[in-house]
Order: C-alpha cells, then structure tokens, then sequence
C-alpha cells in the first residue's frame, strides 16, 4: 500500500519540540524518556535474573558493570532522570486526560486560536515539574557519584 | 481489546507504578541509609526481593505492560500498520509474556 505522505515526517518530525509550546517539549520529552526507560527496563529485568544464579554469577554481573566506569554513573543518571520527568509529567497527563483536571474549559475554536489547555495552572504545573525534577536530578547524581566512590 | 481500554490500563498501571517505583527508589536510594554500592550487594537486593516480593511483583507486571504498551503506541503512530496492527499486538503480547516469566521466574526463585 502506499504510503500517506501525510505521514511521511516519522517518529523524527513527531519528537520535534521547536517553534512549538511547551506541552510540546513535555509531550516530546515524555516520549524520550519514555523510550530511554522501556530499554533500561528490559536490561534490568535480565540483570535481576542474575539474582536466581547465586551470589557468584551476580558478583560477575556487577562487576562487568562496573568495569564500564563513567559511562555506568552516567547511564543510572539518565535513567533516574527518566524515571522522575517521566513520572512527574505523568502524573500530569493522568490529572489531564484522565480526570480533565487542569485544563479550562472549552470554547469556540475562533482565530486567533489559543489552547485553553495551556491556562495558568497547566504552566504552572509544567514549570514546578521541571523545578522539582531538576533538584531531585541533582541528587540523585550526587547520591550516585557518592555511592560509587566518585565524590 | 478496544484501544480505548489499553489507555486505561496504561493510567491504572502508570498510578500504580508511582507508588512501587517510588518505594523502589526509596529501597534503593538515599533514605535507605545506605551507600548505592552497599545496595548492589547481594544479600541486600535477595533479602529485599523476599520481604517485599508482592511489591515486586506488582511492579514488574505494571511496569511491563505500562512500558511495552508504550512502545507499542509508538509503534503505531511511527509505521501505521492498519491491516497487520495485529502483528504488532502479537510481538508485543509475545514480549510481555517473555518479560513477565522471566521476572517472575525471578521472584519465585530468590523468594
């Protein structure tokens, strides 16, 4: 079949956040980090199962992990950084779509167009994510460069 | 399944994942009062695994089905297979199937 060239942009052009609003940065980054946390779930899910080889084959494991250096403090950062934006932002996009909280209300679509979904109290929440996920981001990198002996 | 039932299972698994995940980070972080290195040790990670197997279990299954179900929804918007979403519904079963035995072979077995 042939396809749409309506659809020909991707999953490129659908991540795109720029000469947009910032419920497309959250949408885009809610995707990224999404997918940054569905790959490190399935390792871990693997990494988990070393656990029921005995204390020998997980001493192994955490070893070849640790032999990565930098690159394994770095990776467990992004992947906690994933884990509370993705989190956070979830919880604001349960409140929206699923409960129709934060949003206004509806209105005639008439030009020039301005989201209702985008009122005070959606930047308002959009802005204190992104402060708290930061600060928490911030620890949990310290936490990590502590724990592995780096600071 | 309806498509609009898969995005209700999503937001129940999503709730559901706040409040595991976040244990499992509190387990696994700063206010257990343990170095992360310290957390990674074995008879550490087994022990927790065996007191709170029934958390660990629920995160394991909502984490799944929350996490391949997202990939699954991209994969729609990203390919729009129409005729073979059924192929992509398999793979993805398939995956979640995996995944959750293995996992749960994994409970079961430290447990």
């Amino acid at each position: 079949m042939k396809k749409d060239p309506r659809y020909k942009s991707g999953l490129i052009s659908s991540l795109n956040p720029f000469g947009y609003n910032v419920e497309r940065w959250s949408y885009a980054l809610h995707r990224v980090t999404g997918v940054v946390l569905i790959g490190y779930l399935m390792a871990h899910i693997f990494e988990t199962f070393e656990l029921s080889m005995g204390s020998t084959a997980w001493t192994n494991t955490m070893n070849a992990l640790h032999s990565l250096g930098p690159l394994e403090l770095v990776g467990l950062w992004i992947v906690a950084g994933s884990a509370l934006y993705h989190g956070a932002n979830g919880i604001r996009l349960i409140l929206n779509e699923m409960f129709g909280k934060l949003m206004g209300s509806p209105i005639l679509p008439v030009y020039p167009y301005s989201p209702t979904s985008l009122g005070r109290n959606q930047r308002m929440v959009v802005w204190t994510i992104t402060g708290v996920v930061l600060v928490l981001w911030v620890w949990a990198g310290l936490y990590l460069l502590a724990g592995l002996g780096v600071v | 399944m309806k498509e609009s039932w898969s995005m209700i299972l999503t937001y129940i698994s999503a709730m559901v994942l706040i409040f595991v995940l976040t244990f499992h980070f509190l387990l696994q972080g700063p206010l257990a009062g343990k170095s992360f290195e310290d957390t990674l040790a074995f008879g550490y990670a087994t022990g927790n695994l065996v007191s709170f197997d029934f958390v660990f279990g629920l995160l394991l299954f909502a984490a799944v089905i929350h996490g391949l179900n997202g990939v699954r929804v991209i994969a729609l918007e990203w390919f729009h297979p129409k005729e073979k979403a059924w192929l992509l519904n398999l793979v993805v079963v398939m995956l979640m199937a995996f995944f959750l035995a293995l996992g749960s072979y994994t409970l079961v077995t430290v447990g």
